[in-house]
């Protein structure tokens, strides 16, 4: 970046969210609130098998109803709309509506467009659909199998993608190997039940032939095109709005686009503006989720517990439909896939598997905490079956400072960091040599205690180039092949005629304080107060400057989007310099801003207020320099140099800012009832430079507790035949702030090279660790009965039962 | 979803065998029951309103009755869908003499799909535990009574 040194004022400080004034009093505006002139509503009628055809929909009953406008069947959706398009090539064919199979219990059957969401609901009820009833499949490894029942016939199979992706000479680094380390693990399909569910109005303009869609989408506004094509209706007809107020995502939210193409057809078959608010019911049955796996990793490892290679079988759950961006989940973690680890042999099979359950999407961390599960949980196992500690082993394998940046043998560029420091970190502010005494005191009293660690790379803004990967290099070889890479985002910024100024964000934030940053940043570039700096968040795909990577996720906005928002400020300023050497005869080099106004360094009498500049370039634009445009804004779009296509061996830098987290937990498990208590909770982050430190302790704080869910609670549940068991928030739990336990938060801060501002994202943190590092904390606390911890989540019932069993063994090796 | 129960009724099993196949009885004493149709022998249509938790709703389907051993066994199948989801269920009804009175076990495994199975999983095993002994108690009833009548 070229060096332009600016006095930080806000940058770094705990500044007040400018979003929480209007939120905390009422005054937020959600997609609820909005209200579109003669505006219908609409009930979607749901499957209620987890595999049936569909031998016909009647809807003549619900269409007697008073104040029933229309019903849109699989039939309409068939002749209407195509099925979206995929990440990969294969004859699966994703409907916003199930057009001939229901392939999940809660996939929409028919919608029903009625003069109010009652009435819509009664006359749901009396919509006959005729069902043939098929045998589901529910279980990953059972669904990969010859015989499964098939999802999509057409197929042939139920593996939606596989790919076999190796880096390095692993069979070397096997047979050079002291020992082999293995295991088993399973993580399960959750959630983040965002406060707001899904919420879409689509209005459709016969005259115009537009199309305008409102959501709480998130992005990627590469679902942009995507339904653009699925609808039929080009992409300047084809207008997406986001309010600014968006009752939060954590990627949940990038999945709604099937949604939007659904209330697009309602509304083009009713005639009139059409409003779906989803319920609670529907977000849990039928929204999206994380991806379940089933990972089979195995690790060669010398003595002292280098590790050499690691081997895995990554197998995703991915419900029945390969939903985009799915399979990313195998894929986006591809160039930080030896985590925070010094290893340069990798081999990963990947497969992407159907089976009758809801589509799974991004969720906070996606790849993640899914890839962490079982690097972690294995880091771990090597440590017991080598007898060392599991820090050392850590320390043994982590790659260093002095390494930095550092290529992973599958691509990924880290930007910089300091791994072993982090961890030092940790262990110091756990007191872990004291905490280690502590734990040998407990377990002589008999209580099961234990610590748990984590390190892992905490990757952010992803370059859509790793979805590429899910294609054979063949593929990806031919001329006729369409590439894709880059992260860009954008930002704009103006200054009306007397000196105030707007900033324009893209980036769709759903609660993360997108306009706070922006406002710190831009009044730090101006040398303005915050209080001159408006940001507008609300989305129009209509009137802004927006690409195919813009949105909201992949922590993106801590790292692209402030560096768009800090260039846009620049390119303003550079041009707010350019007037005031003219009007002040000085040279641009020898001026600076600060308390609005542009003076010469060195004579702070010799000044001109930003408002003067503002006016002669709106209002005497005749006075400008020779040649230059009237006017004071400016637009970017801010790209990565590192967001490159994957080479032909499948290396791709799946990312472009990566951070660090490493924790240190301390739990005890109550052997009566199962129930595992946090007694401390270290984490320690390195997101480069902290642009807000009580936002990311915000980020933190809920990175923990949403990987809290996953470690111990949550679980979308389905039994053998496909029925979804945890609809309501009474079957699926979620973490309150009674569950959360107190953090001692630390940080490392490396900055990055790459960002304007140093900063890297922080949004996902520890959503990736915390199921890990609780896992192995159980494990250590239950080591005395030599119980393993290979699935998630970790409930009472599960601990009481492995105890139980556990006791039963000890007590007949015993007798015998 | 496995529902298991035995329940003894105050009369002999001839007299309990016909009480427990007597579509009026069956009808009057099935919770929720409102309609009960003959479609055919063995055979009928059967409009139930059951309520789980939040879960209310009218389910129509079908109810026969199969491998009839008179007055020993019998199996009972259920089928039925409504706005809240669908449920398929198959009892076995077994009548042994227990001196002058008849002991009635029924083994019955059902299945439920939809919104019930969604919301209603934890408390439906309790529900039809305890619907399943209301229907025995007022069938005991009857038999009673129609003991008393004959």
């Amino acid at each position: 970046m070229a060096e332009q040194k600016v006095e930080a004022r806000f940058v770094g400080q705990s500044v007040k969210r400018l979003e929480d004034p209007r939120l905390l009093t009422g005054r937020g505006a959600f997609m609820d609130e909005l209200r579109v002139s003669n505006m219908l509503h609409a009930a979607i009628l749901r499957s209620p098998h987890a595999h049936a055809r569909i031998r016909g929909v009647d809807t003549a009953e619900a269409l007697k109803v008073p104040g029933v406008r229309a019903v849109l069947t699989g039939e309409d959706v068939r002749r209407m709309s195509r099925p979206f398009s995929m990440a990969v090539q294969i004859p699966v064919r994703y409907y916003s509506l199930a057009v001939d199979k229901a392939r999940f219990v809660g996939e929409p059957v028919a919608v029903v467009i009625a003069k109010d969401r009652y009435v819509a609901e009664d006359a749901a009820d009396l919509v006959q659909v005729d069902y043939e009833p098929l045998p589901p499949v529910v279980d990953i490894e059972k669904a990969m199998e010859p015989g499964a029942p098939l999802l999509h016939e057409e197929l042939g199979s139920n593996i939606a993608n596989h790919r076999l992706l190796r880096y390095g000479d692993v069979d070397r680094a096997f047979s050079e190997a002291d020992r082999i380390v293995r295991g088993t693990y399973h993580f399960p399909k959750y959630s983040s039940t965002p406060l707001e569910g899904f919420a879409v109005i689509a209005n459709f303009d016969p005259i115009t032939g537009l199309m305008t869609i409102w959501s709480n989408f998130q992005g990627p506004f590469i679902m942009h095109p995507v339904v653009s094509m699925a609808l039929g209706v080009p992409e300047h007809k084809l207008r997406f709005i986001v309010p600014a107020d968006n009752g939060g995502g954590f990627g949940i939210k990038s999945s709604i686009y099937p949604y939007m193409t659904l209330i697009a057809l309602a509304a083009r078959k009713a005639g009139c503006p059409v409003k779906w608010i989803e319920d609670r019911k529907e977000h849990l049955l039928a929204s999206s989720s994380g991806t379940d796996r089933v990972a089979v990793v195995e690790a060669a490892v010398k003595r002292d517990g280098t590790i050499l290679g690691v081997r895995m079988k990554n197998m995703d759950g991915v419900g029945g439909y390969l939903r985009t961006p799915e399979p990313a989940c195998l894929f986006r973690t591809t160039g930080n896939s030896v985590g925070a680890y010094r290893y340069q042999h990798l081999e990963i099979d990947a497969y992407a598997v159907m089976a009758n359950k809801s589509p799974t999407g991004p969720n906070r961390g996606y790849g993640c905490q899914q890839l962490y599960f079982g690097i972690e949980r294995l880091v771990d196992q090597i440590a017991k079956e080598l007898n060392l500690d599991p820090a050392e082993v850590r320390f043994q394998n982590l790659i260093r400072k002095e390494e930095m940046p550092y290529l992973t043998p599958s691509g990924g560029l880290y930007d910089s960091g300091d791994y072993p420091e982090g961890l030092r970190k940790a262990l110091e502010m756990i007191e872990y040599d004291k905490l280690r005494q502590e734990q040998r005191r407990a377990r002589a009293e008999g209580r099961l205690f234990g610590i748990g660690l984590a390190t892992v790379v905490d990757p952010s803004v992803t370059n859509m180039a790793y979805i590429t990967v899910a294609n054979e290099p063949e593929e990806r070889a031919r001329p006729d092949y369409n590439f894709k890479a880059g992260s860009g985002e954008t930002a704009a910024v103006k200054i009306d005629p007397l000196g105030k100024v707007s900033v324009a964000l893209n980036t769709t934030p759903e609660g993360q304080g997108h306009e706070t940053i922006a406002a710190m940043i831009v009044a730090d570039e101006l040398g303005i107060p915050m209080d001159d700096v408006q940001v507008l968040a609300e989305m129009d795909t209509a009137t802004r400057v927006w690409s195919i990577t813009t949105g909201t996720y992949s922590s993106r906005f801590a790292s692209v989007g402030t560096s768009a928002v800090a260039t846009a400020a620049r390119k303003v300023k550079e041009k707010i310099l350019k007037i005031a050497a003219h009007e002040l005869e000085a040279t641009v080099e020898d001026l600076d801003m600060r308390e609005g106004k542009v003076f010469v360094r060195g004579s702070p009498g010799k000044a001109i207020p930003l408002k003067r500049i503002a006016g002669i370039a709106h209002w005497n634009q005749a006075r400008l320099p020779e040649g230059m445009e009237p006017g004071l804004h400016a637009t970017t779009m801010f790209n990565f140099p590192t967001a490159k296509p994957p080479d032909q061996q499948d290396r791709v830098n799946s990312s472009n800012t990566y951070g660090f987290i490493a924790e240190a937990v301390a739990v005890e498990v109550d052997p009566e009832t199962g129930e595992i208590q946090i007694k401390k909770y270290v984490t320690v982050h390195d997101c480069g430079t902290i642009l807000n430190p009580m936002i990311v302790e915000g980020q933190v704080y809920g990175g923990v507790v949403h990987g809290l869910g996953g470690a111990l609670y949550e679980e979308m549940a389905y039994d053998e035949n496909g029925q979804y068991l945890a609809a309501t928030f009474m079957d699926y739990l979620c973490p309150t702030a009674m569950e959360s336990p107190k953090l001692e938060i630390g940080h490392v801060v490396s900055p990055s090279p790459l960002t304007v501002l140093g900063s890297k994202g922080c949004g996902e943190s520890s959503s990736m660790t915390t199921p890990a590092v609780i896992a192995n904390a159980v494990e250590d606390a239950l080591a005395p009965l030599g119980i393993s911890i290979n699935e998630l989540p970790l409930t009472p019932d599960k601990i009481w039962r492995w105890i139980r069993a556990a006791r039963e063994r000890a007590g007949r090796g015993g007798a015998g | 979803m496995k529902i298991e129960g035995a329940y003894t009724f105050e009369a002999p099993r001839e007299r309990v065998w016909k009480v427990l196949l007597d579509p009026d009885t069956l009808q009057r004493c099935m919770p929720g029951c409102e309609k009960l149709e003959a479609i055919g022998p063995d055979q009928y249509e059967a409009t139930l309103k059951i309520g789980v938790a939040a879960v209310k709703g009218t389910y129509m389907g079908k109810v026969a009755i199969a491998d009839k051993e008179p007055p020993a066994r019998y199996r009972l199948l259920v089928e039925g869908s409504g706005a809240p989801g669908w449920v398929k269920g198959e009892a076995v009804m077994e009548l042994a003499d227990q001196g002058d009175k008849t002991l009635v076990t029924m083994t019955a495994d059902a299945q439920v799909g939809g919104l019930i199975a969604g919301v209603g999983q934890r408390l439906i095993g309790g529900v039809a535990k305890m619907m399943a002994g209301d229907f025995f108690k007022r069938l005991a009833e009857a038999a009673k009574f129609s003991g008393g009548a004959a």
